[in-house]
């Protein structure tokens, strides 16, 4: 017999695992299991009456474990450890059972089964529950330091935004100064702020703050460390510098398409790039001049180098930038004649402003099909653009025009050294990758590595600086605290049977185990705060002398012998 | 065959009155209200006209004079492009180079 005193609480899911799961069967199986004091069923053991009778069952039986049956861990289990927590309970004491994903939603044609098959694991999850022991977060203190990487808008915005909120920063810096894209750029929408301008107020509101320390010509070489706590090299002046830090933001920037030579007439005179027709509209006023002539006539042709088989990405910046062009160039010269052929439009938000007022100031809009893109051609009197407007039934037409703009958007930068270094997670796009777009979009798998701006895709400028200030919100909700709580299923080593053979040393993904003076050998030890509970030390052991807290190796065992209670020998 | 573009009869017609069609975006909601269900009027004709298209404009003469002017499409038009304007204008440029 047990001495725990185990609840066990089985959901119906409100259906969802009713309907294919004989609940109050479950309930009855499980009810006599060693070590359980309480079995119940509940409609939904997520909602707020149920958690309440969970914690008065916790609290008025002495329960000291907690298995809930229900849906995936992946949904739940910080609701119930939370339970747990508030009826006193340690969290590390209950365990989640999947009967949802597990047995009704995979085997609804077949009740009995399904059945049987939810019985077993919550047998399964009780035998784990007899063997479990609170365990308490590992507690770490965090380095009240960050490190930016890029020192374009987005990077410098987020260094001001740290050491506005008292943490240390180092910014480094690739070039040899600060600015990035931005500080080549004049007006910008959709404030209409001049991009120098912009740049040189953010270099001097840096340094004003004595927190923000700039490195030039440098570049990252090295990281080590576990969460809070990085060690970083920086290469400056054929020297290298080592920081101590808490959390590192990753603001590297994009690169233009360049179309290929002959690409839409890219290479005669006249054929521009979007960046080169913006440096020319950012210089000087009055009409532009091109070849010695005033430009008369534009043609932009929309998404170069974007939405095709290579790269299939919208890059989102590039219809707005276009339409602001031509407003600019609108604004040099009343007369210039403008014509936008595009895909598709998405001058998304306020910009749809912008493209009114460009249409009531003399632009006119071509649309093309996918698969029928204009010609570029050169001519005695300048270029002729050829093109099938869909809008006025398909009619081909020809437009005289002294300047063809390629609207290019953006392509991912080539950072194969910072990837190597910092093992940065590159997406499908080639821009590197965030946890979630929505949920955490500032998060990469890498702990402790934040990314921010045009390094994780297309992005306005605007745009840009608002990542970089999430970014700055996730590093100092970490830094700021002081101190990280981290899970603590960790890998434990049990120091007298561990012969310091080191396999594990090899096996760890994530360098956390290293071997340490013990008796006159050596023995293997696990830095808990750099180990990610993955669990892969333990089976290559050739003593079993790791294990895995919250899953040991007696409670695996245990597990996997009650799920072969009455199965066919 | 390919018809090259030039913007002088839009300017040709601003000569001759209010005509304001630039704005237009293409929406087709002038089309869907049109009573006489005259499907030309008056976004295509507009573009004809935007491209400087003239002999396809002389070509729809007859859809010109059709139209009402009721001005249905003109209250509906989301881009206030004066339509109804537009189409008078029109009239009188086709009519001018009639003779």
């Amino acid at each position: 017999m047990s001495e725990r005193r185990i609840g066990v609480y089985v959901c119906n899911c409100g259906g969802n695992i009713s309907d294919y799961v004989d609940v109050e069967q479950v309930v009855e199986a499980v009810k006599d299991e060693p070590g359980v004091v309480v079995a119940r069923r509940a409609m939904f053991t997520c909602s707020d009456s149920t958690q309440q009778e969970i914690i008065d069952d916790i609290q008025g039986q002495e329960l000291d474990g907690l298995v809930v049956a229900s849906c995936s861990p992946k949904l739940h289990t910080f609701t119930f450890r939370a339970v747990a927590q508030r009826a006193g309970l340690n969290p590390y004491e209950y365990t989640q059972v999947n009967v949802r994903e597990q047995c009704s939603w995979t085997h609804t044609d077949d009740r009995e089964g399904a059945t049987r098959k939810a019985i077993s694991l919550v047998r399964a999850g009780i035998a784990r529950t007899r063997l479990t022991k609170p365990l308490e977060p590992i507690v770490v203190e965090t380095t009240p330091r960050a490190l930016v990487i890029g020192g374009g808008i987005a990077g410098m915005r987020a260094a001001i935004g740290l050491a506005d909120v008292g943490l240390a920063v180092f910014l480094v810096e690739r070039e040899e100064e600060l600015g990035g894209r931005v500080g080549n750029l004049g007006e910008l929408f959709p404030h209409g702020k001049d991009g120098r301008a912009l740049i040189a107020q953010l270099a001097e509101e840096i340094r004003q703050r004595s927190e923000i320390t700039v490195f030039t010509n440098a570049e990252l070489t090295a990281k080590s460390g576990t969460f809070g706590n990085y060690r970083a090299v920086v290469h400056v002046a054929g020297e290298s510098i080592h920081l101590e830090v808490g959390q590192i933001i990753v603001a590297t920037g994009f690169d233009s398409y360049q179309p290929e030579a002959g690409e839409l007439g890219y290479g005669i005179d006249g054929v521009l790039t979007l960046p080169e027709w913006k440096q020319l509209l950012d210089d000087g006023d009055g009409p532009v001049i091109v070849n010695g002539k005033p430009v008369e006539s534009v043609a932009y042709v929309y998404c170069v180098g974007s939405r095709d088989a290579e790269r299939p990405y919208c890059s989102r910046f590039c219809c707005s930038a276009a339409v602001h062009a031509s407003l600019t160039a609108a604004g040099r010269d009343a007369n210039v004649r403008q014509y936008h052929l595009y895909r598709d439009l998405r001058t998304y938000g306020r910009n749809e402003l912008m493209l009114n007022e460009s249409r009531q100031r003399g632009s006119l809009y071509l649309k093309f099909a996918d698969d029928d893109p204009p010609d570029v051609a050169r001519t005695d009197a300048g270029l002729n653009v050829t093109v099938r407007d869909l809008l006025t039934g398909g009619e081909e037409l020809t437009i005289p025009a002294d300047v063809v703009v390629l609207v290019t958007g953006m392509v991912p930068r080539c950072n194969d050294d910072l990837v190597g270094v910092l093992k940065l997670p590159i997406g499908r796009d080639g821009f590197f990758n965030e946890i979630h777009p929505k949920l955490r979009p500032v998060e990469t798998v890498v702990d402790g590595v934040l990314i921010a701006g045009t390094c994780q895709g297309p992005k306005t400028s605007a745009e840009s600086v608002a990542s970089g200030l999430a970014a700055v919100t996730q590093a100092a909700a970490v830094l700021k605290r002081g101190v990280a709580e981290l899970d603590p299923q960790v890998a434990v080593v049990h120091s007298q049977a561990c012969t310091g053979c080191a396999e594990c040393v090899e096996t760890c993904p994530f360098g956390a185990i290293s071997l340490v003076a013990s008796d006159g050998g050596e023995i293997a030890a696990i830095d808990a705060a750099g180990c990610k509970g993955c669990g892969a030390c333990a089976p290559v052991c050739p003593e079993n002398a790791i294990d895995l807290e919250g899953y040991t190796d007696a409670q695996v065992r245990a597990m996997i012998d009650s799920l072969l209670v009455g199965a066919p020998s | 065959m390919s018809t090259v573009v030039h913007r002088d009869l839009a300017d040709e017609l601003r000569l001759i009155g209010s005509y304001d069609a630039e704005a237009c975006m293409n929406c087709g909601v002038c089309t869907a209200v049109c009573p006489l269900e005259i499907a030309l009027l008056p976004r295509r004709l507009f573009r004809y006209v935007e491209l400087g298209l003239a002999d396809r404009v002389r070509d729809e003469s007859e859809t010109v004079f059709s139209c009402l002017l009721c001005r249905a499409c003109e209250e509906s038009c989301p881009a206030e492009v004066h339509i109804t304007e537009n189409v008078r204008v029109l009239r009188h440029w086709l009519l001018e180079g009639s003779h």
